[in-house]
């Protein structure tokens, strides 16, 4: 008889999302589906394939895409959306009171426009506040991954739609500059305002998981 | 045998487990073999779908999931309804019945 947590622990090694639960539910399932395939008269060979490409291939990656689905879904908003939005009221009213007091900061230039540099070196803390209100909230690593990244992917879900206004526009008044010049921002535009953000504050949301752990580790040996 | 489309699969689901649970606990390979047995292999479930469908009933409350070990020696997962869930079970009946009939409104079909 194949050792069939083996098996599907060896499948499903993607992104913790079996936990010995459920690889020894999987793989009774398996077991259970191998001996149903024996009864109905195959051989062993024939019945060990087709159990086994239950979990293999194409099927493989719409199992671990549905759980991805569930497990990000489940307590989204309590795990990775609110974490998530307080980080980016955070971020914006920083942002807000900065300018107000007139405070002109240095500006660093990047494809796409330009902005202060306080606010780049400010992204990793607010992933890391997004990952750690997350985990706080008991959400999973992918929840925290998906809070620490909420910010980046409003502002560049909110920069899509203003270039898909933007397009319409063009596209109404027919203007060959207009529809050019846009094309050309939209290769500039995210990478610099969206992808780089995203890059920053999944840094920051690293070094707070790196650094929960150890101090998790330091507090157990004390 | 016609086969039917994913969506309304997706969306007869969990109605069907629900209701197959309302008899009797049952484990997860249980669920998909009478599901498939009881509609002839119209409704099949491959783990992909069943797994994620019972966590996320399990999640609703509306299904209770223990370790029991069988006569045989070997554990299995079952999967009971809880009260909770045994009262989505009329609102999804009626829905079910209220989409067919509509269906029916329009296409004429008789007796699905």
């Amino acid at each position: 008889m194949p050792d069939w947590k083996q098996i599907v622990h060896k499948n499903f090694r993607v992104l913790g999302i079996c936990s010995p639960e459920l690889t020894e539910e999987l793989a009774a399932h398996l077991e259970d589906s191998y001996e149903g395939l024996l009864c109905e008269g195959l051989p062993a060979e024939v019945a060990l394939q087709n159990t086994i490409g239950q979990i293999e291939g194409r099927c493989r990656v719409w199992l671990v895409m549905r759980f991805l689905q569930e497990e990000l879904m489940a307590g989204f908003i309590r795990e990775a959306a609110l974490p998530g939005l307080l980080t980016s009221a955070a971020a914006g009213f920083f942002y807000w009171a900065l300018a107000l007091d007139h405070i002109s900061p240095k500006v660093l230039w990047l494809v796409g426009g330009q902005s202060p540099l306080w606010w780049w070196c400010l992204l990793p803390i607010w992933g890391a506040l997004g990952a750690l209100l997350s985990r706080r909230n008991g959400g999973s690593r992918l929840q925290r991954i998906a809070a620490s990244l909420l910010p980046s992917a409003i502002l560049g879900t909110l920069i899509l739609l203003i270039f898909v206004v933007g397009f319409t526009l063009s596209g109404l008044v027919n203007h060959y500059q207009l529809v050019s010049g846009r094309l050309e921002s939209l290769g500039l535009v995210p990478p610099g305002f969206v992808v780089m953000p995203a890059a920053l504050s999944l840094l920051g949301a690293g070094i707070a998981e790196v650094s929960t752990k150890k101090f998790r580790t330091l507090r157990t040996r004390a | 045998m016609a086969s039917v489309n994913a969506q309304i699969k997706r969306g007869s689901a969990e109605l069907a487990v629900l209701t197959l649970l309302a008899e009797h606990p049952l484990h997860g390979y249980e669920i998909a073999k009478q599901i498939e047995e009881q509609t002839g292999g119209v409704l099949r479930f491959d783990m992909a779908s069943l797994y994620p469908m019972l966590h996320r009933l399990e999640r609703k409350s509306w299904v209770k999931a223990e370790w029991q070990t069988l006569p045989n020696g070997r554990r299995r997962r079952c999967y009971r309804l809880t009260a909770s869930g045994r009262k989505q079970i009329a609102p999804l009946r009626a829905q079910w019945r209220a989409f067919f009939q509509a269906l029916q409104s329009v296409t004429g079909f008789q007796n699905a």
